[in-house]
């Protein structure tokens, strides 16, 4: 197996520059995910690394080799598209064989690997039909099947699940770990379903039109958010943002929402006293509130009205109103809450991310950019 | 009025419908009968007089006989000229489909400059009728024309099957570049990704997902090259049905329910075809492929 690295690729259709100067290292055996919403870009790099597309510039390897100018076929990569893209004229087991007839291999040859590949997905009881008899559980396997029997160095998954149903998607995402993690195989993996990224891979790379906004681990993107998008994008509900301007009195410095006035998370004090803003975002996630019947002074604490109450059976949503802003919480069962009433949110100060208001990204991010820490 | 599904039309529509089918085509199957009918006659069949009816085989047996002066012992080849009138027919048909598929196949498929003025270059191709091409067509037929007589018979033969698909090209270009536009592009990258050629991926992928075009377009250049008759008359030095049935009506003494007889077999492939070909002119699904 090998390694990919994408060094400063750019990809203009006409005017439109799909991608913008990205440039990524996918480790070897590693399950990476490109995640971002439709028409981010994502799919556009996965097709520079199958060379469907030629990059405008920049360069790609796989381990040290330049394979910039490699047609497809001679990159040895197995593709999976999302509407699987079976021939359709072609029994599944002529459909699996024909990357193989291809390369000209005895049909003995053929045989052997093309029962090993399906019965490895379990589709070997399948081999006589044509695929718009299968289901769509069964057709995907069919196409993970083409793309691994060329027994390739990289396999590239596009939206794979997004055809199946929710409970099918669920149960496939489980497998297709296992099989990625059994196989060894590098594998990228485009997907606008942050639950997906999150669940299967090993990182994950957050893109938005054209650029790469984080890399990281999946407690990363989504714990460590680089910049607002990121944490609105993963996780359901998706973060709250409360605008808050900043307040340097001389007992220290504080954030001042609404009518309420809190003292800066720990974490940020020192940040804070680096740089020179006076407007910041507030990033905390549904999960990490408490809501309180009555609002003590001194916690990170702000005062809200129950808007809405959604109840998810294992939990609740609860939508309280902080002034013009909206702001979801998970809480458990146990807690009632009624619309209209007057609550008090209280996000976890040490999981709170600080935003800036103009540029959108953290302030830890901001820092490091200016000071190239 | 009770309800009823989308796709259902109301019985009164459909019978009102139906009856304006059978009026519209109703010139066209009496037409037919009675050029059926005659050829199986002693005298013309006409009038809708049942009397003028008189049964024999003998114009089909004289037709396929090849005599068909009712006096003279003189035999025409009737193989040959329906073996010549099949030889154009295929002719057209197979360079009109080889043409039209690999042609549709570039312009649906691969970018390259001047596609769009090329595309509206064949609409307008499509626009002028035959007959009006011809002088040009029969000047480069002069020019091109071989010295040696003894080659000028199969030279001609050449020239009319090209000449003839070169009219058809345009319509079948047209058709199959819409037919490959309909197979989604991931089913072509796969192909590719798994190894096959620009001129494999057409061959083994995108042919057999466009198989009722094909037919389609085979089927267009087969009944143009069987039908036509302004350039056979032309440039072909042998005879087609067509040809010989224009000069048999030209002649003096022609027996009409012999020629009905070789009018009757010479509509035969038309109606064969269309009659055969119906359902899979009018299946345009591409199975399994979803988009």
């Amino acid at each position: 197996m090998v390694s990919i690295k994408l060094r400063n690729v750019t990809k203009r259709f006409g005017r439109v520059v799909a991608v913008d100067k990205i440039s990524l290292d996918i480790l070897d055996s590693e399950f990476f995910a490109l995640l971002g919403p439709s028409g981010s870009g994502k799919s556009t790099i996965l097709y520079l690394i199958a060379g469907i597309y030629k990059p405008t510039s920049g360069r790609i390897y796989f381990d040290q080799q330049d394979i910039t100018d490699l047609p497809p076929k001679e990159r040895n990569i197995g593709l999976v598209f999302q509407n699987w893209a079976l021939y359709p004229h072609m029994k599944v087991y002529d459909n699996i064989a024909f990357p193989l007839r291809l390369k000209r291999l005895s049909e003995d040859n053929i045989y052997r690997k093309v029962v090993e590949v399906a019965k490895m997905l379990r589709i070997n009881h399948l081999l006589d039909r044509y695929p718009w008899q299968l289901s769509g559980g069964q057709q995907q396997r069919v196409a993970i099947a083409r793309a691994l029997v060329k027994e390739p160095l990289v396999l590239l998954l596009d939206e794979p699940l997004s055809n199946l149903d929710a409970l099918l998607r669920v149960s496939v995402r489980t497998e297709l770990k296992r099989l990625q993690k059994s196989l060894g195989i590098t594998t990228v993996y485009v997907t606008h379903d942050q639950a997906e990224a999150l669940a299967m891979a090993d990182r994950i790379a957050v893109i938005n039109e054209g650029r790469v906004l984080q890399v990281g681990s999946p407690e990363e993107v989504y714990g460590k958010p680089s910049c607002r998008f990121v944490g609105g994008f993963l996780g359901n509900p998706p973060m709250n943002f409360i605008e808050a301007s900043i307040e340097r009195g001389r007992e220290g410095v504080y954030l001042v929402i609404n009518m309420d006035k809190v003292s800066v998370p720990k974490q940020y004090t020192n940040i804070l006293s680096k740089l020179e803003i006076d407007r910041v975002v507030i990033g905390f996630r549904p999960e990490d509130i408490v809501i309180e019947k009555q609002c003590s002074p001194r916690d990170f604490c702000l005062h809200g009205e129950v808007y809405a109450v959604e109840p998810l059976g294992r939990e609740y949503i609860v939508t309280i109103a902080i002034g013009e802003h909206m702001v979801k919480a998970l809480t458990p069962r146990g807690q009632v809450f009624n619309v209209g009433e007057k609550v008090c949110v209280c996000p976890y100060s040490e999981k709170t991310i600080l935003f800036d208001t103009k540029t959108e990204k953290s302030l830890e991010q901001l820092l490091v950019e200016k000071h190239g820490l | 009025m009770s309800l009823k599904d989308v796709e259902v039309r109301g019985r009164k529509i459909e019978a009102v419908l139906l009856l304006a089918i059978i009026l519209a085509s109703t010139p066209l199957i009496i037409g037919f009968s009675l050029l059926t009918l005659s050829s199986f006659s002693k005298h013309m069949v006409t009038n809708f007089d049942p009397n003028s009816f008189k049964f024999t085989l003998i114009n089909w047996v004289r037709f396929l006989e090849g005599r068909m002066a009712i006096t003279g012992g003189v035999r025409i080849s009737v193989i040959n000229i329906i073996l010549n009138t099949l030889i154009v027919a295929l002719g057209v048909a197979f360079v009109t489909t080889l043409i039209g598929t690999l042609a549709g196949y570039a312009i649906s498929r691969m970018n390259f400059r001047y596609r769009k003025q090329l595309l509206l270059l064949l609409l307008l191709l499509h626009a002028f009728p035959g007959s009006v091409l011809i002088v040009g067509v029969y000047l480069i037929y002069i020019v091109t024309m071989p010295s040696n007589p003894e080659f000028i018979r199969y030279y001609s033969l050449f020239y009319v099957v090209i000449a003839r698909a070169a009219l058809e090209v345009p319509m079948a270009i047209w058709l199959m570049k819409g037919f490959f536009d309909l197979v989604p592009w991931e089913i072509e990258w796969a192909a590719i990704v798994d190894g096959a050629s620009r001129i494999k991926v057409w061959w083994k992928v995108m042919l057999p997902l466009v198989k009722p075009g094909i037919a389609a377009i085979m089927l267009f250049g087969f009944l143009a090259g069987w039908q036509d008759l302004i350039y056979v008359r032309t440039f072909l030095q042998e005879r087609t049905l067509a040809t010989f049935i224009e000069a048999n009506l030209e002649a003096e003494y022609s027996h009409m329910p012999l020629l009905a007889a070789v009018a009757t077999f010479y509509l035969l492939p038309t109606i064969v075809f269309f009659v055969t070909s119906q359902k899979l002119l009018l299946k345009v699904t591409l199975a399994g492929v979803k988009r």
